[in-house]
């Protein structure tokens, strides 16, 4: 079916679902009036200005995954990876905002030479490389032009003009001159495309818009890129790229065909691990460190384990079934190693990796929120904390600011986890927040915060702290509730959760905040979200085939100078 | 799930369905907390393990007739033994080894720890012979026995230890074996085996069905069996609670019976059990007949006490000197110079004679008497154990590295 603006809309799940439901309205006025309500407010894109093209640095795991789709998934990397930086609570933001310093960038060589290495080495030049040389100790100027064409679009995710082709084949020649070896040649011809920019870097370009005089779109490279980092997290692949060269991605139609193709390969899961990891900071998870004493059951092994846990469930709640988003945070649906086991305290039959369970009824356990991929990362080396929580809660699944505390708090009270006068952390906290300068942030993140009380520092749970009964009760907007499943509950039953998973996913998809005028266009996200009954992938189609999505702006930057850009742009000279 | 997934009735620690389900019908965690024992049942690996002994022979006056020597000591203490006036040290210790090869290897030709049977007792391995002498462990034949008294039913004429509280008729033969041994001290290496156990080596596993109360059970199903997983530890090396463990599905390595919680301390009825155990990569088994526990309920859940039987004299030369049944991790006869290395080595090392302790020990021997012979053929051994709060599976599970130990 096609909306209002034209564009194609695949059939959701739930609106089956609502199909189904209309059908039996005969028999049920109240359903009838929620089929209505749903089709009344079925959600139409709206005109909106985009934000200007991007620069964005692939982050580790499209750096990885681009790297697996190109050469195989079993290429070694060997080069480390900064740490990316966090922008609008995303390093998918980030990635539009810094540098690669020195040393990062001696990581990508390092990287580079490797990866060059080994597609030429003798074990794998049969498979990696197009073509055969006349001789391997003299140049083979053809072999190595088609080296360089079969490599170069892919790497740089477009064709490349004829004087990049030339200067990487001069590359390959010279160090065939050196190095006396013609594939030797290629590995550094190959080498100098992983690290040059346009690898590195997705650069977005511009033309002018046929269809409005005097603005510009993304070309059709830029834009099939946008959409495969956002569906696959990787590279486009040939068949992306094709239907770009075709002009394709210009059409609705071709634009959704595409979409579709991409969320139905398993690289689609794929794209949803990755913005979860990067939602949930996964990428500073390693450094996690507990009191072995304290906690003697958490281990690197239970580190690894837990982030794995929380992402099999996401995939699987969201991408395999697909279900609401909301359910995460009530599902009791579980996987487990027996490392994690020993900090669940539940029984893990396999020993060699992973076992779908569940958390039992009545433990206080249901959704992400009451995995040990939360409770332990939001928590100190030797005790729980009711803040760190609160404040993840609000910041990471609310979308709401919670400031950093003033330089000159004192935190005694709440750090002695072993007074015997204030044995229970929201004893501490309610002596901790006489200071008026304390309470403000306190109010919004303790009320939920200390309703996880009743897990430790790693997760496991606890009835009592230093001999006391844990009290859990809690409020979010007002709503009361108990302990984990009750917050649970209420994160699920919250309006805000579903608009912050849209704001982060359309972030993360942009690398920039939405812009003031782009506020409409992610009401309607929110709307469409909504109606599709809240499943991610849904969502994520919608911003794929959304005009927005690709749509650019650039207020700041004069007519003339994009015009001049981009006729150059057109013509090919990129260099 | 590793391997057959099929689940045995015997699923235990409270697991039920839990795991062919993937929905635990066992306690959940806040139960954990607050009763050790959801459903009556309960799951344990052992965490510490050492034979139960007595306080070191120096302190107590168990060995009025010296401490046990091995060869090398035997040597030296020889006239040919003396070191010569010049003799380098490096010469002397060549003579010694050579000394303790001679005196190691019986009049036939043969090595004595590959075949004690061709030695004879050895007057300088010394047994508890002091008076009075306190000794861990528990009542295993049902009465105080003593030497020239009439020996329970199937046992032979011995005679039991006091208690460490002053307890009666304590059977340990094995203490009396080797309580003057100087590895089996306090500061020696014999009795720290469960090092092994820390490595992943082998593990024992225990369960509980139908515990009522902690202080008082009438009628308690225990299962005591080899674990198929190795011990799982902290960061700091200690074994984890509520891990999750595998029971070893040979049938020789499974073993039931029947206890009682009375006062808060359990009780089992006899039952024969055997664990594995690994010296030196030979795969050996320690068996322990009539074997029952002896624990105390703590309110954490966890247990402490003991663990004893009667281990055949037999198989405890193999397992603990002669490792003459060892297998590698195949299952198939370890390699002859290894056994033969490690036995060796270990005489030396630890200061025994092999056919010394075999010979001791067939003298000691106090139970499962031959009728035909009137010999006792195994001999009382008492482990002093604590067990910790496990899941315990009955599922066949592998280790991730099976395939280096068939290389």
């Amino acid at each position: 079916m096609s909306n209002m603006s034209g564009q194609i809309r695949k059939p959701s799940a739930a609106r089956n679902t609502l199909g189904r439901l209309a059908a039996c309205a005969v028999l049920s006025m109240p359903l009838m009036g929620s089929v209505a309500v749903a089709q009344e407010t079925s959600p139409t894109e709206p005109q909106s200005a985009g934000g200007p093209p991007e620069v964005r640095r692939l982050t580790e795991s499209q750096y990885r995954a681009t790297v697996a789709d190109i050469f195989g998934p079993d290429m070694p990397i060997v080069g480390r990876f900064e740490h990316g930086l966090r922008a609008e609570g995303l390093l998918a933001v980030g990635t539009s905002q810094a540098g690669i310093s020195t040393f990062s960038f001696e990581q990508y060589d390092a990287s580079a030479r490797g990866i060059a290495a080994e597609v030429v080495s003798e074990k794998r030049r049969d498979q990696l490389v197009p073509c055969k040389p006349h001789a391997e100790n003299s140049f083979d100027a053809a072999c190595a032009k088609q080296f360089v064409e079969h490599y170069g679009p892919i790497l740089f995710r477009r064709p490349l003009t004829g004087e990049e082709i030339k200067r990487y084949v001069r590359t390959a020649q010279a160090a065939q001159q050196r190095l006396g070896n013609f594939y030797q040649g290629l590995q550094f011809a190959l080498a100098g495309m992983l690290v040059s920019p346009d690898f590195l870097v997705r650069i977005e370009q511009v033309v002018p818009d046929p269809k409005h005089k005097g603005q510009f779109r993304l070309d059709p490279y830029a834009k099939a890129t946008r959409l495969s980092y956002f569906l696959t997290n990787s590279t486009p692949d040939a068949e992306l790229l094709r239907a770009a060269g075709a002009g394709e991605l210009d059409t609705d139609a071709g634009l959704a065909h595409q979409a579709d193709r991409l969320i139905a390969s398993p690289h689609f899961e794929r794209a949803v691990r990755a913005f979860f990891e990067d939602m949930l900071e996964f990428d500073t998870f390693n450094e996690l460190a507990k009191d072995p004493v304290i906690y003697p059951a958490f281990n690197s092994t239970v580190a690894l384990d837990a982030q794995e846990q929380t992402l099999r469930t996401i995939v699987a709640d969201l991408v395999t079934q697909p279900g609401d988003y909301r359910d995460l945070f009530t599902t009791r649906d579980t996987y487990l190693t027996r490392a994690l086991g020993a900090v669940y305290r539940l029984p893990v039959a396999t020993r060699n990796g992973w076992e779908k369970s569940q958390y039992p009824a009545n433990s206080g356990r249901e959704g992400i929120l009451t995995n040990i991929s939360f409770l332990a990362f939001y928590s100190h080396p030797g005790r729980s904390s009711s803040t760190l929580r609160g404040k993840a809660i609000r910041q990471v699944f609310l979308c709401q600011q919670i400031p950093d505390p003033p330089n000159n708090v004192d935190f005694s009270v709440v750090q002695d986890s072993s007074n015997t006068k204030m044995p229970t952390a929201r004893i501490r906290l309610e002596a901790h927040r006489t200071s008026p300068a304390c309470a403000g942030c306190h109010r919004l993140m303790d009320p939920l915060g200390l309703t996880m009380e009743n897990f430790d520092g790693v997760g496991t749970f606890r009835a009592q702290e230093n001999g006391a009964p844990i009290d859990a009760s809690g409020t979010l907007d007002g709503h009361e509730f108990q302990g984990g499943d009750g917050l649970g509950q209420a994160i699920h039953d919250s309006p805000q959760t579903p608009r912050c998973l849209v704001d982060k996913m359309y972030r993360s998809a942009s690398g920039r905040k939405a812009t003031p005028d782009e506020r409409a266009y992610v009401d309607y996200l929110n709307q469409t979200f909504k109606a599709d009954g809240y499943r991610v992938p849904d969502l994520m189609r919608a911003i794929a085939v959304s005009r927005s999505f690709y749509a650019i702006s650039m207020p700041s930057v004069s007519a003339n100078t994009l015009q001049h850009a981009a006729v150059h742009t057109s013509n090919g000279d990129r260099s | 799930m590793d391997g057959n997934p099929a689940m045995r009735q015997l699923v235990l620690c409270a697991l039920a369905s839990a795991i062919a389900a993937f929905v635990p019908t066992l306690a959940t965690a806040a139960d954990t907390l607050a009763n050790p024992f959801p459903n009556g049942e309960a799951g344990f690996i052992v965490s510490k393990i050492a034979y139960a002994l007595s306080k070191d022979a120096k302190d107590t006056g168990a060995c009025p007739d010296g401490m046990t020597q091995g060869n090398i000591e035997i040597y030296s203490e020889s006239a040919e033994g003396k070191k010569h006036d010049g003799e380098s040290d490096q010469d002397y210790s060549r003579r010694q080894v050579q000394g303790f090869q001679t005196l190691s290897t019986a009049p036939n030709g043969q090595n004595l720890c590959m075949n004690p049977e061709a030695g004879s007792p050895d007057p300088h391995y010394k047994v508890v012979t002091g008076k009075n002498i306190p000794a861990d462990g528990i009542d295993l034949d049902g009465q105080d026995s003593h030497i020239g008294g009439k020996p329970a039913a199937n046992t032979c004429a011995h005679d039991d230890f006091r208690g460490l509280n002053g307890e009666k008729g304590v059977d340990n033969q094995f203490f009396r074996l080797v309580g003057c041994s100087k590895s089996y001290q306090s500061t020696g290496q014999s009795n720290t085996y469960e090092i092994a156990m820390y490595t992943g080596e082998w593990a024992i596993l225990i369960t509980l069905k139908g515990v009522k109360d902690l202080k008082n059970s009438p009628n308690v199903e225990v299962g005591i069996y080899a674990s198929a997983d190795p011990i799982q530890l902290s960061p700091t090396r200690e074994a984890l609670t509520n891990a999750t463990y595998a029971i070893d599905q040979d049938p020789r390595f499974r073993a039931t019976t029947h206890g009682r919680i009375v006062n808060g301390v359990l009780t089992t009825d006899p039952v024969d059990v055997r664990f594995h155990w690994v010296v030196n990569s030979i795969h050996l088994e320690r068996p322990l007949k009539e074997a029952r526990l002896h624990m105390t309920v703590a309110p954490d859940g966890s247990l402490e006490g003991i663990l004893a039987g009667y281990t055949p004299v037999e198989e405890l030369y193999d397992f603990a000197y002669g490792f003459r049944n060892g297998k590698d991790g195949a299952g198939k006869p370890a390699n002859l110079r290894l056994i033969s290395g490690s036995a060796n080595g270990q005489a030396r090392v630890l200061d025994h004679t092999c056919n010394g302790a075999y010979f001791a020990m067939k003298q000691l021997a106090d139970g499962d008497r031959d009728p035909k012979t009137g010999q006792c053929t195994s001999i009382s051994t008492q482990y002093r154990i604590k067990a910790i709060p496990a899941f315990v599976v009955d599922v066949v599970t592998h280790s991730g590295n099976e395939t280096l130990d068939k290389q």
